[in-house]
């Protein structure tokens, strides 16, 4: 893969290339390899490589930006090119700031070597280990193994220059009954491909397939909820955006305060709710720049139940002589929040006791696996639907009785967030629409479950 | 894996954007795909066969994307309006290459497209198909398909590329500036999106196509807020995306639609609130199309009903058992359709080379055919593929997605206004909104974009705050009727999600007015 010296090397002949007076190229050359199974057996597997690099020219406030994965000198000097013509055309950003000067990084520690290389001899055991549990209980196990190598490196006519090796791998599978009656699921995302448990991924989807058999139909209604930590993590993350300063101030997030200004400072979480981004944190690092290319560092969102800061991105923080922040996507003339997409840091702090304490201190209450499905109904509030799924069950004096059927929930993460009562253990989780975070599994009141789903 | 040495390869010697240019081009109106890109394609063929692959076939893939776009917003502090602009163009070129060795899929792909290095993937294509196969329990098995030596592109007038930005960002900051010409809309944006893709395929059983996909999408967008109220409301406008030259651009319309929507988004604003229960429901084309992609186009993908999306994407309430029987009312005829003029979905070929066509999923209430690729049509002892294979790029492997699907339109007789009649209490939608469905595809969540009371048979003023939910067969079933072909109209969806790692699929479902009885209508934020 292209190393730090090849890099800049391409950026330089980029830039070189350059006649205006701004010009940013980010560089991203990506590995792939993964293999997917249905039906116990594999169905796909694939080694994909790739490579981009994106021009963006500016000049008298006028910008343009070109893609091009031809990296021959011809194809980069005409893709520098045409993003001066598109600016030259463009009419002025009247919130555009000038360049970004060099920066000092800091070191990530998120690549691994082996994870980086991995082939199908280091990948098709673990799919084996999962289809030979299955198939002991006769089940029918699909699932993806995936790993990824991925190289960014960004620089700009300033002399800035930064490089970001990293890898990533995951695991996930869903366990069925062959006629369809029961679906069991579990996941782990990973830097490291060693630490990949496909043994344990089995047996819990496998059991989870088993106890989920025959679900009976509970009312709809408000439920106290036992979160598992994926679950928690497809709404949680969803609160990203909302921190946007620039949104917030504007009157169009949760933390807008009414009539004008905003709830920082505010407490509306109890005191055990921390959300917080920290790109040095070994179970998910991320970027070392922000969407700005300013350093990231770690940053408290939400901190004992207080508001503690918002997202001001170069342009929002210039408006309102406020310092960036270290943790914001950035970039998105202050509409960003602090979700860096997929690969950012976010951190729910966890609690003391195991996921057996939390439904140990449910009186009656329901066992949520993960969601489905997610998507926002209403911007402001963060209301948002989707669907329980791959096991759910019924909790009576702290002790798992039933297996129920699917629910939908209307539900904002504020509100879950407000009602929660205790938290467990917080681990790295991927949900199944690519969101990543650390999260605990959680105890929450009052969650509203409004339909049946008929699904399995 | 690409080494260090292929990427400086790729960067000193191989002149790929002209080559690109170059081996796509070709004389007006040639029916053949360019010899170069044959003698590329045969490169893969050769290497598959002696590595002993019983099928091999390799697509060439050039992508281009041009998006610009337009917002208009207020200065923090002066409250005048900033017009803030973006333009962007991006390429990417590059082969992806499949193989069957013992019966098992390989699939591998580069950025890097020289002889030596399709042979090279090709190699690793095979080496992956044969590591595969020692957890394969049954051999891959291909439907027969003809062998076609073509070229196809979509029709069009004038190549979008071609035409100068300045004009693009013309009819953007007009249709935006429109927008925002009420001051209580608090934020104007309008964009558009062009996409070509120029594809060569080649097989190992004779096939040779070259074919050019042109896309068009424009978007219209206007917010208003109330701080004292503490809410925000918006209103688009999404002309339908369509396979098509510039030509099609004027029908946007996009100056008539900014005047409609910058008034409708302040009337949003104020609306009042939905009371929550059953209604019947009147749904516009521009929203039944996303129902008629989450509740009829998916569950009828047979990769889903038979477990081979089990882990992400899901399975299906319609599975194998229910063909031949009810699942819709008799009103509701839906073809799946890759052919259909200035539809996403529509190509001359899929990616397993196979002709595409129409064909009946459901027919008057009865569900008929499920959407299939070669590899899929025995499954279901069809003989030959619907056609519904593709990849999202050079780079990912081709499997099952959803052709263009529409609903019939009902008798000529029936109008938009005889459905609104009937209705006593009732709600007209327009627009997407918020949309959730569940991995089985029975229980369902909609909102929209705008949504109109209408009591006492007559259309009333706006409300606020509406979805709608239900379970998929109940839902099909109390659809009573459908305004006539003068109402049908399609739209285009554009990032169809499916597969893992997910790919993204564009297509187009069409339908006219469509009115639906006794629906459970919810009370959102």
């Amino acid at each position: 893969m292209l190393t730090r010296d090849e890099a800049q090397k391409l950026a330089q002949k980029v830039l070189g290339f350059s006649t205006f007076p701004e010009c940013q190229v980010t560089i991203t050359a990506s590995e792939q390899a993964y293999t997917r199974f249905a039906n116990n057996g594999i169905t796909t597997a694939s080694l994909n490589l790739r490579h981009n690099v994106a021009i963006v020219a500016t000049r008298e406030g006028r910008t343009g930006a070109t893609g091009v994965n031809d990296l021959d000198d011809a194809s980069l000097a005409a893709a520098v090119k045409k993003a001066e013509e598109l600016a030259a055309i463009s009419p002025p950003d009247p919130e555009r700031l000038p360049a970004v000067s060099p920066q000092k990084y800091p070191a990530m520690s998120d690549y691994d070597e082996r994870t980086a290389m991995a082939r199908a001899p280091e990948m098709i055991p673990h799919v084996k280990t999962v289809i030979a549990a299955a198939i002991q209980r006769k089940q029918v196990a699909a699932g993806l193994i995936e790993r990824s190598h991925r190289v960014t490196a960004v620089a700009n006519k300033t002399g800035l220059f930064g490089y970001h090796d990293a890898s990533d791998s995951q695991m996930t599978t869903t366990i069925r009954m062959p006629d369809g009656s029961s679906s069991g699921w579990a996941g782990q995302p990973s830097m490291r491909l060693a630490d990949i448990d496909s043994a344990r991924l089995a047996a819990t989807a496998s059991e989870k397939c088993l106890r989920w058999r025959n679900p009976q139909r509970l009312d709809p209604g408000n439920y106290t909820v036992v979160l598992e930590p994926t679950a928690a993590g497809d709404l949680v993350r969803l609160m990203a955006n909302a921190f946007s300063a620039r949104n917030t101030e504007e009157g169009r997030t949760f933390l807008s305060k009414r009539g004008g200004g905003t709830l920082l400072g505010e407490k509306l979480f109890p005191d055990f709710v921390t959300l917080r981004s920290d790109p040095f944190d070994p179970r998910q690092p991320s970027s070392p720049w922000t969407g700005d290319l300013l350093p990231t560092s770690a940053i408290a969102w939400i901190d004992k139940g207080v508001v503690a800061n918002l997202v001001y991105d170069r342009y929002w923080a210039a408006k309102t002589g406020k310092q960036p922040t270290p943790g914001g996507a950035g970039g998105g003339r202050g509409g960003g929040g602090f979700g860096f997409g997929g690969g950012g840091s976010l951190i729910m702090e966890g609690g003391e006791g195991t996921l057996d304490d939390l439904i140990a201190s449910v009186d009656r209450g329901l066992l949520i696996t993960h969601f489905w499905y997610i998507r926002g109904v209403n911007p402001q509030t963060l209301q948002q639907t989707g669907l329980t799924r791959d096991g759910v069950f019924l909790i009576e004096k702290g002790k798992i009785t039933t297996p129920v059927m699917n629910f939908r929930f209307l539900e904002s993460p504020v509100r879950l967030l407000k009602n929660t009562q205790r938290l467990g253990p917080a681990v790295r989780v991927r949900g199944l629409e690519g969101g990543m975070m650390v999260a605990p599994a959680l105890v929450a009141t009052d969650f509203p479950l409004p339909s049946i789903s008929d699904a399995v | 894996m690409l080494t260090r040495r292929d990427f400086l390869t790729a960067s000193a010697a191989t002149a790929s954007a002209a080559l690109a240019r170059n081996l796509f081009a070709a004389p007006k109106d040639s029916k053949t795909p360019s010899a170069d890109l044959e003698k590329l394609g045969d490169v893969a063929l050769r290497e598959a066969k002696k590595r002993k692959a019983s099928y091999c076939d390799i697509r060439i893939v050039r992508l281009r994307d041009q998006r610009i776009g337009l917002r208009l917003s207020p200065e923090r502090g002066t409250g005048k309006t900033l017009a803030v602009p973006s333009v962007s163009e991006d390429s990417s070129f590059g082969f992806g290459v499949r193989v069957i060795v013992d019966g098992a899929w390989g699939f591998a792909a580069s950025p890097v497209v020289t002889p030596a290095e399709i042979a090279r993937i090709t190699g690793e294509a095979a080496v992956i198909a044969r590591a595969n196969a020692s957890i394969q329990p049954k051999p891959v098995v291909l439907a027969p398909v003809k062998a076609y030596r073509d070229r196809w592109q979509t029709p069009h007038d004038k190549d979008p590329f071609a035409i100068p930005m300045a004009e693009k960002l013309d009819l953007l900051r007009s249709a935006a500036e429109d927008v925002k010409k009420n001051p209580r809309v608090f934020g104007g944006a309008a964009g558009l999106s062009l996409r070509s893709e120029d594809k060569y395929f080649a097989s190992s059983e004779g096939s040779s196509i070259q074919q050019l996909i042109l896309q068009i999408y424009g978007n219209l967008d206007a917010t208003a807020v109330d701080r004292e109220k503490g809410i925000s409301r918006s209103r688009s406008y999404e002309p339908t995306q369509a396979s098509a030259g510039w030509e099609y651009v004027p029908e946007m319309n996009l100056g008539e639609n900014a005047a409609r929507i910058r008034e409708e988004v302040v009337e949003h604003l104020s609306a009042p609130a939905v009371k929550p229960g059953k209604k019947d429901l009147l749904l516009m084309p521009s929203h039944l199309c996303l129902t008629i992609h989450e509740s009829v186009a998916h569950p009828t993908e047979l990769d889903r009903a038979l477990g081979y999306e089990a882990n992400y994407a899901g399975t299906s309430y319609i599975t194998p058992d229910k063909i031949g029987k009810r699942i819709a009312s008799e009103h509701c005829t839906f073809i799946g359709d890759r052919t259909s003029p200035r539809a996403l979905g529509t190509v001359g070929y899929d990616d397993d080379g196979v002709k595409t066509s129409q064909f009946t999923i459901i027919g008057e209430g009865i569900f008929r055919n499920y959407q299939t690729t070669r590899e899929q049509a025995h499954l279901v002892g069809d003989k030959e593929s619907h056609g519904c294979c593709q990849a999202d790029s050079w780079a990912t492997v081709p499997f099952q997605r959803m052709p263009n699907v529409w609903l019939k339109a009902g008798p000529r007789e029936t109008t938009l206004e005889s459905l609104i009649a009937g209705i006593d209490d009732g709600i007209l939608i327009d627009g997407t909104g918020n949309y959730s469905i569940d991995q089985q595809r029975y229980n369902f969540q909609f909102g929209g974009d705008a949504f109109w009371e209408i009591k006492g048979g007559k259309k009333r003023g706006m409300i606020s705050r509406v979805a709608y939910q239900g379970r998929t067969p109940d839902f099909w079933q109390a659809c009573d009727g459908t305004a006539g072909p003068p109402y049908w109209r399609q739209f285009g969806l554009t990032g169809d999600a499916k597969g893992e790692p997910t790919q993204i699929n564009s297509i187009s479902h069409g339908c006219a007015p469509t009115r639906f009885r006794q629906i459970n209508v919810l009370l959102t934020d």
